[in-house]
């Protein structure tokens, strides 16, 4: 019988990030363009609901990363078939990003880049340090 | 934490903790139901066992294998064509099933003898059979029976058989749930990688987490075919016992129930880099988006844009006919696991119907994180409900409709409620662009048939009205309806066939030249 022992037990032991919501303190009007976002995000897609915290810490870095560099139009590495995988939730959250939301055409690129580390945050918040979920933390599948 | 607590579960302060109504504003941070625990002694629940969820969920859709339980025979009788996951074989692991049918005598001097007695009175019965299932039960279980052992002696005896033993009994884990697991992490440690598979195709994927209730599979692969994508394996739907063994080949992982077999597509991800691809085969919306990912993963978006319109063009006027009529109808959405969040937002956008609550039997806090996310302010989110708090939130809610399966379906029916069944379906497949539409037709009728009015009449002393003698859709459903859709020429009611499987058996495709040696792209792993 072919059991696996995992090489990456560190990483599953993973440490917390955010104590609170990284959201909060942000003006009223990042707080309404991350709120958009992230409402996309949550109605339309899964990739952020992996079901250990530290899958999600690398999803989120994956997949948000990714769609950064598509919203500024630089780019992307997909080397290998996990890289290729988080692009194409990428490719797919940077349209519609630019078709729901019309006033992300007119962000400067540095803007964009701070907006973009915002939602992260935030997702990492949601969905991770801040998610009521006790399974995000075990060890093993 | 905006918790729900039942007026019936007052007696059952630990169920508090189990219900949640979703706040303006709040999220996974503030509005999660606990789940995937013990039931609380007291409340009724409506659960399975591990034992079932790893024999009726996951193992038994396989269609190529006898599939034994080792223990008493009405553990199998439970797990027994209550579910419809068809195949393309002539519904072999429908029709049969098979138990070792352990007795107290069994129970007293072990049942070892009797379990291989049966491993090879099956094999002859079925000839044409090679392959095999296992499943423990609770009774084999504590007596210590060893079935690997049991197996291994076969398999040494007759070489050309292969079998499968699940250690997953009924006691193993709090719910369904508990067997998933334990058959996903077998499967990868006993069979994947023990056999190489014939690739045929440039664009390879394991197709995880689909069970071809009513087709619904068969419906998934008619498009990864016209795109040309080969379906290495499918857990389990449909699928081949020896294809599965060969998972370890293919390029992705495509994985769409996640509640019942992202485990498998975790470690396989881990063990042999195939990426996990989570996706929707629910919804125009979101199974347009899971086939154009899986298009630009291999660099053929266009074959899944030419699917998409196709499909859109010939159906979205017949989605569109049932959701005009569907606006505002009230909606518990109360399955087992993974479709309180594939169907919650999809429902509401492309149906009209309003999602009151959502619950699940053995789902898992990740699926109520999903779950809730995807309702709207002012849902009821319940985790292991017991038969009285859902009579209760039928009471409260009021709903037009309630999704859920067998036996909360019979209670809300007794309430005259109408219930669709969300596990087997009423008239699917329900997946894909025509199931949708199919999955809309039958929502349709649910809220609107006569038969729920004609229900609630005593015709043993009840006045029945000789003035309305019929009732047409005009009326039931279209009275308040606006003109221009009324009298839309576009707008229709399905049109499609009884039973679209059956055309879809018979349907030949296109070849899709493989790229020369060296020209495809290289990736690392």
């Amino acid at each position: 019988m072919a059991t696996h022992t995992p090489k990456n037990m560190a990483e599953r032991k993973y440490q917390k990030i955010y104590a609170s919501d990284p959201l909060a303190e942000a003006n009223p009007d990042m707080q309404e363009k991350v709120g958009q976002l992230e409402k996309y995000i949550m109605k339309n897609c899964l990739w952020q609901f992996n079901s250990r915290g530290w899958d999600r810490r690398k999803q989120n870095a994956g997949i948000l990363g990714k769609t950064t560099l598509l919203l500024c139009d630089e780019p992307v590495d997909v080397s290998t078939r996990q890289e290729k995988c988080y692009w194409v939730d990428a490719v797919c959250l940077d349209r519609a990003y630019r078709e729901r939301f019309s006033w992300i055409k007119a962000l400067a690129k540095d803007d964009i880049k701070a907006l973009m580390k915002l939602l992260h945050a935030r997702m990492d918040w949601l969905t991770i340090d801040g998610s009521l979920n006790v399974e995000l933390t075990v060890v093993n599948y | 934490m905006p918790y729900h607590e039942f007026e019936c579960s007052k007696v059952i302060p630990e169920r508090k903790k189990h219900a949640v109504i979703k706040g303006p504003g709040d999220n996974a941070t503030k509005a999660l139901p606990l789940g995937y625990l013990n039931t609380i002694p007291g409340s009724i629940s409506e659960r399975g066992c591990a034992y079932c969820g790893a024999k009726h969920v996951i193992g038994t859709p396989m269609k190529d294998v006898i599939h034994i339980s080792h223990g008493p025979v009405g553990c199998t009788y439970d797990t027994w064509q209550t579910k419809r996951y068809i195949s393309d074989n002539d519904n072999f692991q429908l029709k049969y099933t098979f138990a070792t049918d352990v007795k107290e005598k069994h129970i007293v001097f072990g049942a070892e003898k009797l379990l291989k007695q049966n491993i090879k009175e099956a094999f002859k019965a079925f000839p044409e059979i090679k392959r095999m299932t296992i499943y423990q039960t609770c009774a084999t279980a504590l007596i210590g029976d060893d079935i690997e052992a049991i197996a291994q002696e076969v398999m040494d005896e007759l070489p050309e058989v292969d079998i499968f033993v699940c250690n997953s009994p009924g006691f193993a884990g709090p719910s369904q749930s508990g067997g998933h697991h334990k058959i996903n992490i077998a499967w990868i440690n006993q069979k994947v990688g023990t056999l190489e598979p014939e690739i045929t195709s440039d664009y390879v994927i394991n197709y995880v987490g689909e069970y071809n209730i009513q087709g619904d599979q068969e419906v998934m692969q008619d498009f990864f075919k016209r795109m040309g994508i080969q379906v290495l394996s499918t857990f389990t739907g449909n699928g081949k016992y020896d294809d599965l063994r060969c998972m370890h080949r293919a390029h992705l992982n495509v994985l769409e129930c996640a509640r019942s077999a992202e485990y498998i597509c975790d470690e396989l991800r881990e063990r042999y880099g195939i990426p996990r691809l989570d996706i929707d085969g629910f919804g125009f919306k979101a199974l347009g988006d899971s086939l154009r990912k899986i298009g630009l993963f291999f660099g053929i978006e266009d074959r899944a844009e030419a699917i998409i319109a196709e499909e859109t063009a010939r159906w979205q006027p017949e989605l569109d006919w049932y959701k005009a009529r569907l606006q505002g109808k009230k909606v518990c959405l109360w399955p087992g696991g993974s479709k309180l969040w594939h169907w919650a937002n999809a429902i509401q956008e492309e149906m009209g119907v309003k999602v009151v609550s959502v619950y699940t039997k053995f789902g898992h806090q990740g699926d109520m994180e999903k779950g809730v996310a995807r309702c709207g302010e002012g849902a009821l989110a319940i985790d292991d409900p017991n038969e009285l708090e859902g009579l209760e939130a039928l009471e409260m809610l009021k709903p037009d409709v309630i999704f859920t399966g067998k036996r909360p379906g019979e209670m809300a029916k007794k309430v005259n409620v109408p219930y669709l069944n969300a596990h087997a379906y009423h008239n699917g497949p329900y997946k894909g662009f025509e199931g949708w539409v199919r999955f809309a037709r039958d929502i349709y009728n649910a809220v609107y048939s006569p038969i729920h009015k004609l229900s609630l009449i005593d015709i043993s002393k009840d006045e029945i009205s000789t003035e309305q003698r019929f009732q047409t859709r005009r009326m039931l459903s279209d009275t308040n309806l606006p003109g221009d859709v009324t009298d839309s020429t576009e707008l229709r009611e399905y049109t499609g066939t009884y039973d679209p499987i059956a055309d879809l058996r018979k349907k030949t495709y296109p070849g899709f030249p493989r790229a020369e040696a060296g020209a495809v792209e290289v990736i690392a792993e």
